[in-house]
């Protein structure tokens, strides 16, 4: 009986100390998508709770975040304690920042911070952007583009060669069509390059604004091609070509394309398949965790019901590692065709969706996660081109991967056929990648 | 909900509704000299069954309108194993198969868009009690307990709404719960507490009834990060036994 007492009052004792064993929850700092930061130490603070809480990497990032907390913590603090005589230079606040993110995995991750707004001299400016040391060549740029084009004009069956170009306005470059010689005679291969995926987005802006009287005469020539909806993508019956019985194959080429819209993707790569294209899965963050996700869920890309490529042609994709984002997953939906082959070498990887351009990121407070910013900093009203937060991170909404489930973000999608860009090629008026997608759509592999 | 319900729910819920209808019916038709006197230094063993609701307990500190509410009622069904030294004292183990479900609802308003966005978890559990039970009375016993229990997240299971990003529209989830080792600590220790009836009916068969709560004192999450917000599951089940004293 006595045996007996003393398990009773072990058992008594055990029960007390775990009732008191529940950790308290985490205090509430707010919601960093709606900080004010005065310091340095604050600000830190607040652009790292932000990422720990709403980046949508974290399953598959390397980096240490708390490691990341505890080496930057002090270097911060040390600005905060600086006395007015020696401010924080611009050198020391760039490499803060950059260290903070270095490796992160997302590469549509941008950074821009300012000197904190209660720091009385300030004048510091950080653009970081993680990933852009990926970019290995520069084929987004004018002068690329231009031997880009002087190479596929010579490819090109004479006068058929068209610049959309509706965003002139905003320098945004154009788009072209043209039509290249297939391998018999008769035969043509179809070639539309997008240069950015704002197709959709700058016509509503045109199309009702007269306010735009250059891009309005630009339409002319892409309502030839693209017919009376251009504007919702290569309209394969109003333009006749894709449709085209002598039309024997497709080159889209997306090289140099810096994403844009997502609204681009159904009406202008989705008219490519004959119905819904299954693309990859996303998932957002469901929780405070770094690892609280929700479902994937899949990813469609529409199919216009009366506007799409009526029987599968051969479709070659062309892109590189300026390929970014939108114009990644219009990679990826090509490839995913049965009657798709990617030929290039590998995207950017900055496939992660991402929702933006709000002032006030509402997203961000829908789905904790992407882009945030210190928007209470605005004095003069929220405007987000004044540019006057005290920080702005520009972060994926959304963790995508491909439709195998295989890792795209900071990887890009891989090629069937590597096809490495050659600047000496290039300046000698010859474009490898473009040569191998014809000899491709002319000799079948 | 077809996935992922407990083998037995049903029995769980038949013998949960018979026992407690018969109990007091039970107690009061048969005179006291024609039951079992009380076990003294006897084993007993036996099955039990119930319903329970879950309280994810979890603070989400600025995300405030992500709300996580009880979901709908789970499953209890198990066994009972108990040895009894003295008449008013026993000590009670077992092992039960409990549902620890729970919902999440974040609807977020701006203008005129809303969103709402559900997850609907069933997780199935396997808890085993250790606990000290002290009765009083005769022919219907009243009984208090309280112990401790060890556990271990069998299984889980989720439906709901997402959003999906290039359809820019709702997407309706059902799946199971994909573990991640380095998130989802499946172990679980807490406190049970609790109180009900019990009833000698034929011969040395004894049916009961009781509410207990178990009070996980766990974290369903591995300490993966500094900043992490606890959660815990705190469960109310209302359990009925059929018991054999030996």
């Amino acid at each position: 009986m006595r045996q007996f007492k003393l398990y009773c009052i072990l058992l008594a004792s055990v029960a007390f100390t775990l009732a008191s064993c529940r950790k308290e929850p985490l205090e509430n700092k707010g919601n960093p998508n709606h900080l004010t930061c005065r310091t340095y130490s604050q600000q830190f603070e607040t652009i790292w709770a932000g990422m720990d809480q709403g980046y949508v990497f974290w399953d598959r990032d390397t980096v240490d975040w708390d490691q990341r907390y505890e080496q930057f913590k002090p270097i911060f603090a040390e600005f905060d304690s600086r006395p007015a005589n020696r401010p924080v230079t611009q050198y020391e606040f760039a490499e803060a920042y950059w260290g903070l993110f270095s490796g992160l995995l997302d590469h549509h991750l941008t950074a821009r911070i300012y000197t904190p707004k209660g720091v009385p001299r300030g004048g510091c400016e950080v653009y970081v952007q993680p990933g852009m040391n990926d970019y290995s060549h520069p084929t987004d740029t004018e002068t690329e583009r231009n031997l880009q084009l002087k190479a596929l004009r010579k490819r090109a069956v004479p006068g058929s060669l068209v610049e959309y170009n509706p965003n002139r306005t905003y320098g945004i470059p154009g788009s072209y069509f043209c039509l290249i010689p297939g391998a018999k005679d008769g035969e043509l291969i179809a070639y539309f390059r997008f240069t950015n995926f704002f197709m959709v987005q700058m016509h509503q802006m045109y199309e009702y604004n007269s306010a735009y009287p250059d891009a309005v005469s630009a339409q002319a020539p892409a309502k030839k091609f693209y017919g009376p909806r251009y504007h919702e993508g290569i309209n394969m019956e109003g333009a006749g070509y894709a449709n085209n019985d002598s039309v024997v194959g497709i080159i889209f080429d997306v090289r140099g394309n810096g994403g844009g819209s997502v609204a681009d993707l159904a009406p202008i790569v989705g008219s490519l398949a004959q119905s819904p294209t299954l693309v990859g899965y996303t998932r957002v963050k469901e929780g405070y965790g770094r690892l609280d996700y929700s479902a994937w869920s899949e990813s469609w890309v529409g199919c216009p019901s009366n506007m799409h490529l009526k029987e599968p042609k051969p479709i070659v994709v062309l892109a590189d590692v300026t390929s970014v984002s939108c114009a990644e997953l219009a990679t990826m939906l090509i490839k995913a065709l049965p009657n798709g082959t990617f030929i290039g070498e590998r995207t950017y990887g900055a496939i992660g969706g991402l929702y933006s351009g709000n002032a006030t990121n509402i997203y961000h407070d829908l789905f904790y996660s992407g882009c945030f910013g210190d928007y209470d900093y605005f004095e003069n009203g929220p405007d987000p081109y004044k540019e006057i937060y005290s920080f702005y991170i520009y972060t994926s909404t959304f963790h995508m991967v491909d439709n195998n489930h295989g890792d795209v973000e900071g990887v890009g999608v891989q090629p069937d056929i590597e096809i490495l860009y050659n600047k000496k090629l290039l300046d000698q008026g010859t474009d490898n990648q473009l040569d191998r997608a014809i000899r491709f759509l002319r000799v079948g592999h | 909900m077809k996935h992922n319900r407990l083998p037995c729910q049903r029995v769980a819920f038949l013998i949960f509704a018979c026992m407690t209808a018969l109990l007091p019916a039970i107690a009061q038709s048969q005179p006291a000299d024609t039951l079992a006197k009380a076990p003294v230094k006897h084993w007993c063993f036996g099955i039990t069954g119930g319903i329970d609701r879950n309280y994810h307990n979890v603070d989400m500190v600025y995300m405030t309108d992500m709300r996580f509410d009880n979901y709908s009622p789970g499953s209890v069904v198990g066994l009972r194993l108990a040895y009894a030294p003295v008449s008013w004292l026993s000590i009670n183990t077992g092992a039960v198969l409990i549902q620890k479900n729970y919902k999440m609802d974040h609807v977020f308003e701006y203008y005129n868009l809303r969103y709402g966005l559900t997850t609907s978890a069933t997780n199935n559990y396997i808890n085993v009690p250790l606990e000290l039970r002290f009765s009083l009375g005769r022919k219907v016993k009243i009984h208090g307990f309280g112990g401790v229990f060890g556990g271990y997240w069998l299984s889980g299971h989720r439906t709901g709404t997402t959003y999906s990003f290039s359809n820019e529209r709702y997407y309706d989830v059902d799946e199971d719960w994909e573990f991640n080792d380095k998130r989802d600590n499946r172990l679980e220790t807490g406190l049970t507490w609790g109180a009900g009836l019990s009833g000698m009916i034929i011969g040395r068969i004894e049916i009961g009834a009781d509410i207990r709560w178990y009070y996980s004192t766990s974290d369903i999450q591995k300490p993966y990060m500094v900043n992490l917000n606890p959660r815990y599951n705190t469960t109310v089940a209302v359990q009925a036994s059929l018991s054999y004293w030996l």
